[in-house]
């Protein structure tokens, strides 16, 4: 069968078997951001957003999403210019093996979208689908707050944890706001 | 701090002496190891992370993202035992050959499939886990064994053909229990005569893969004594942890291919990418030079991907469809089929004096290894050896282990690798023996518990000859002290209601950097015209960061920024030799190797700055991408160099460095972790305030990396304490299918967690590391049972710790 969809701003025809995932046609057309960890939904490691939402492309078939608005991390910002959610993972070194960090970010992307300033339990309410085995979840948390902050304008720095991107602090323990203490 | 100084008997007085003879207190470092904080160009700063910005672009490539590169790829489904044990008859696989687009099917008849035994477990050679597995196997042992494989153009077509095979088996009796796996006339597993085991005191009739014991002083005479005397107590404990998923981020995945010069090369999550090409070289009987094994990012290992899960499967799918064929495994198949944790039994015994100081303890762990042996005696020495060091000023100790199997998945390597199992044990048992004689837990272990200078005898207790590893550096008082102000450990406030009671509980931790005397790190490193480096590094860097340590080590030798070393990923075609990331041996061990390579570097430097500025080697140090002269303050860059050493009219020779490392040495990290609960009486619901982890891992070479690896094992470490672990049905099918089944923290359930870190100076270590990577997971455990305990009285040895069970043994009280 064919789908036609939006993906990351392009309209585009995929070809796919009617048994396919988004998550097949994805990985199938390059789009390998996305990772397969488990087929269940259970794990949110392939997490991309449909229509605004975020939704785990293991277990959504292709068949639903003739004329879907598709994104994938792919449509974000490229390693020479970050998108700000992007940025903050880095900064904050919210992230260790990296597989789960392509759909926690989407989901991220999504929450911070339509709620700009969470706080912690609204964050965590947010990515409790979305599972991170390397982290304890501490980092990333800090992270999506950190993002928040500078997608909010307010500061270039971590709020909590988090420093400067350019930071050449001398090996302390920085405090909040990537002041060398 | 007071330790027991009684004289020790003669005769051991002098065996002790000559060990402490060989391990001198006195270490020769190396120059420049030792480096004040802002002494430190990058080392012990928060570098980011040199994969970061790809991780965070989705264009970070794990096995599974290069099927790509291989248009003809095909993929397999693995057809797995549905029954305990038993023997597979016959398997019709016609109608599954029948269907289109299958190129083949695979069954232990296959010629392409190896018919001899061999280990998964991905250790040094020879391995010490006996060669019982076989690549498919005809008589099955747990629901989960592979008996036969499916390779087609895609993966549904794989799976549906893998559907049609018709299985006949002839079904055993099972056995599920280490108790009842060794008691009389249980079903026999394993047949002797099938295995090839070199671990001691297998007992296959008993269904007993090995079993070893250890005694230092004479632990028999000391219970003895206790008997006769008022002023001796003796405590006994019992403990017992379930089976525990690493749930790798990344499922196991291998694409493996011949290439254009017919050699076999293999792209795999592995932890272990050289042991693998050398066990797949002996279980193929291809030669070693035409394997090879590349290693892409990895979605994580703990001790999952210390070993050969889908490899030979799917070299041999390769070669029976002749194409690249990819082996990617369910999440399912994670939970059951692939490695766990393994569950175990400890019991411990102690003698103690009034005053707390510890005369014996007597150490039983029986641990079960599932259906196969991979890393049976190791592990379940390891549950001894590891944890029984904090205490090896005890005068008799004595430790034995028991590795059983029975008809349940195979237990494997798992980050902790037994100490866990173990530290639950001792640590629980230490707040026992503290409760017993009404002490504080903090002041008993301060009087018992090991400090730098020491010799440690016990992590060398079930060695045949003395053994004893110098304590060069220990930060655990200013652990408990750092810990103990952050928990609030003097003034915990009791909740109002009557029902709710809160306390503090902690526990001790301490483990190795490196297995001693048994790993080989080596790296190359060579410069580009600009100054810039490229560090090749058998470093097997699964996620936690271990090439940008790489990077920051070469980086603080050559005067140069992180991101001017370049490291390549491990393959074994490029890299050279590692034993691979297990065992917390990276940073300490190829870490080592990295510094000396990139000295040797260092002295190329030196040579070509000599002569271009015409000083004496002798004058230089290096400082921001140049060579400078102490003497005269001149100085030449290293883009200079780079040209001149590979276009001058003088000398050309291109600047690289080389080294390897091993050592006896095994600098054991320490930590402290403290947890902050409270507990309803009336429903035994607990709610966990704070876990606090102190640790110290000598100096911290990337805080952030340091802090990342202590959260991760605090959230694993909570999942031992309070998670389900993996359960059964009667006939042994696993009932976790899925993560949705198995009690994972989520953002919404984990709870708050703060990481310390004390610095120490390892002088062994490059620039003072030890390892961290293990240690963190070993606290939860003992320290929220002693909570639990301290708040309302109940001890629930037995994992997981759960409301129920405190409900229940607050209505048994």
């Amino acid at each position: 069968m064919e789908i036609e969809l939006t993906l990351n701003d392009d309209d585009v025809t995929f070809e796919a078997a009617r048994s396919d995932t988004l998550l097949d046609v994805l990985r199938d057309n390059g789009y390998t951001g996305a990772k397969r960890g488990c087929d269940t939904g259970d794990c949110g490691f392939c997490t991309v957003i449909v229509d605004d939402e975020p939704v785990k492309s293991c277990i959504r078939p292709i068949s639903q999403l003739d004329g879907a608005e598709v994104e994938t991390i792919e449509n974000l910002g490229t390693q020479d210019d970050l998108d700000p959610v992007q940025s903050a993972f880095v900064d904050n070194a919210a992230l260790q093996c990296g597989f789960c960090i392509p759909g926690m970010i989407m989901r991220s992307k999504v929450l911070l979208e339509e709620n700009p300033a969470p706080d912690e339990a609204e964050i965590r309410d947010a990515l409790s689908e979305n599972l991170c085995r390397c982290t304890g979840y501490e980092k990333i948390i800090d992270a999506v707050q950190d993002a928040s902050t500078r997608m909010g304008g307010e500061a270039d720095v971590a709020a909590d944890g988090g420093r400067l991107p350019d930071d050449t602090c001398g090996g302390c323990d920085c405090l909040d706001g990537g002041v060398d203490g | 701090m007071s330790k027991t100084d009684e004289p020790k008997p003669e005769a051991e007085a002098d065996d002790t002496s000559s060990v402490e003879d060989a391990n001198p207190v006195e270490w020769d470092e190396a120059p420049n190891n030792r480096k004040a904080p802002d002494e430190r160009r990058t080392v012990s700063h928060r570098e980011e992370k040199s994969d970061a910005k790809k991780i965070v672009t989705g264009e970070a490539k794990y096995a599974a993202d290069y099927a790509r590169e291989f248009p003809d790829l095909a993929e397999a489904k693995i057809v797995r035992s549905d029954i305990a044990h038993g023997v597979v008859t016959d398997i019709d696989t016609s109608a599954a050959e029948a269907m289109d687009d299958v190129y083949a099917v695979l069954t232990p008849d296959s010629p392409e499939v190896p018919n001899k035994p061999y280990t998964s477990a991905g250790q040094s050679y020879p391995e010490p886990s006996p060669w019982d597995l076989r690549v498919l196997r005809r008589k099955v042992r747990f629901v989960g064994d592979p008996i036969a494989a499916v390779v087609a153009e895609d993966k549904d077509t794989a799976s549906k053909a893998a559907r049609k095979l018709d299985v006949t088996y002839e079904e055993y009796d099972a056995v599920f229990d280490t108790a009842e796996a060794m008691a009389p006339g249980a079903p026999q597993i394993h047949d002797a005569d099938d295995v090839e085991n070199h671990q001691p005191g297998a007992e296959y009739e008993r269904n007993v893969e090995a079993n070893m014991a250890g005694e230092i002083g004479d632990v028999d005479a000391a219970f003895a004594e206790a008997e006769e005397r008022d002023d001796l107590t003796v405590i006994e404990t019992e403990w017992e942890t379930p089976y525990q998923s690493h749930c790798v981020p990344e499922p196991h995945t291998t694409i493996a291919h011949r290439d254009e010069d017919n050699r076999y090369h293999l792209i795999s999550s592995t932890q272990v990418p050289y042991h693998t090409r050398r066990q797949l070289s002996h279980l193929f009987d291809v030669p070693i030079r035409d394997i090879q094994v590349s290693k892409p990012r990895i979605g994580a290992g703990f001790g999952s991907k210390q070993g050969m899960i889908t490899e030979p499967i799917t070299m041999a799918l390769a070669e029976a469809a002749d194409r690249p064929v990819m082996v990617e495994t369910t999440r399912r198949e994670q939970f059951h089929a692939v490695r766990n944790r393994r569950p175990a039994r400890v019991t411990l015994r102690s003698v103690v004096t009034e005053d707390g100081d510890l005369r014996a303890l007597d150490m039983d762990a029986v641990t079960n290894s599932g259906a196969y042996g991979p890393h049976g005696m190791t592990v379940a020495s390891a549950v001894g050896k590891k944890p029984l060091p904090l205490y090896t000023h005890t005068p008799n100790i004595r430790f034995e282990m028991t590795a059983v199997h029975t008809n349940l998945p195979i237990a494997g390597a798992y980050r902790g690798y037994g100490a866990p199992q173990g530290h639950l044990a001792v640590e629980g048992h230490m707040d026992e023996i503290a409760h017993e004689l009404d002490l504080d837990p903090i002041e008993l272990r301060s009087r018992n518990v090991v400090s730098e200078g020491d010799l440690d005898v016990a992590s060398g207790i079930l060695k045949d000859k003395e053994y004893g590893r110098r304590i060069r550096s220990c930060g655990l008082e200013e652990c408990i002290a750092e810990g103990r102000a952050a928990i609030g450990w003097d003034d915990v406030e009791q909740p109002d209601a009557d029902h709710l009671h809160r306390a503090c509980g902690m526990a001790l931790t301490i483990q190795s950097s490196g297995v001693p005397g048994d790993e080989l790190g080596a790296a190359h490193i060579k410069m580009n015209e600009d100054g810039s480096f490229i560090l090749q590094t058998g470093a097997v860097d699964i996620g936690p960061g271990a090439d940008t340590v790489m990077a920051q080590i070469a980086a603080e030798v050559l005067g140069v920024s992180p991101e001017d070393v370049l490291v390549q990923p491990s393959d074994t075609d490029i890299s050279p030799f590692d034993h691979g990331a297990y065992a917390s041996s990276t940073t300490y061990i190829t870490g080592q190797a990295v510094k000396k390579a990139a000295e040797d570097a260092r002295e190329m430097l030196f040579e070509f700055a000599s002569r271009m500025l015409d000083e004496p080697e002798s004058a230089f140090t290096v400082d921001d991408e140049a060579i400078v002269s102490e003497a005269t303050g001149q100085s030449v860059s290293l883009e200079d160099i780079g040209y001149e050493s590979m276009y001058g009219d003088e000398v050309r020779a291109h600047v690289m460095g080389e080294a390897s490392h091993c050592t006896e040495e095994s600098p054991p990290p320490f930590g402290a972790q403290f947890v902050d609960v409270t507990v309803n009486e009336a429903t035994g619901e607990f709610e966990m305030h704070d876990m606090v982890y102190a640790v110290d891992c000598g100096v911290a070479l990337n805080p952030d990396l340091v802090e990342g690896q202590i959260e991760g094992a605090m959230h694993m470490s909570y999942e031992l304490a309070t998670g389900d672990g993996i359960t059964f049905d009667a006939d042994g099918r696993p009932e976790t299918l899925g993560f949705r089944d198995y009690d994972m923290p989520t953002t919404a359930d984990q709870p708050p967690m703060t990481s310390i870190i004390v610095e120490t100076h390892e002088p062994t270590g490059p620039f003072g590391a030890k390892s961290v990577a293990e240690i963190p997971v070993n606290g939860i455990p003992p320290a929220l049972s002693n909570a639990v305990r301290r708040a309302v009285g109940v001890r629930i040895g037995d994992l997981p710790i759960t409301p129920e069970k405190i409900k229940s043994a607050l209505d048994d009280d």
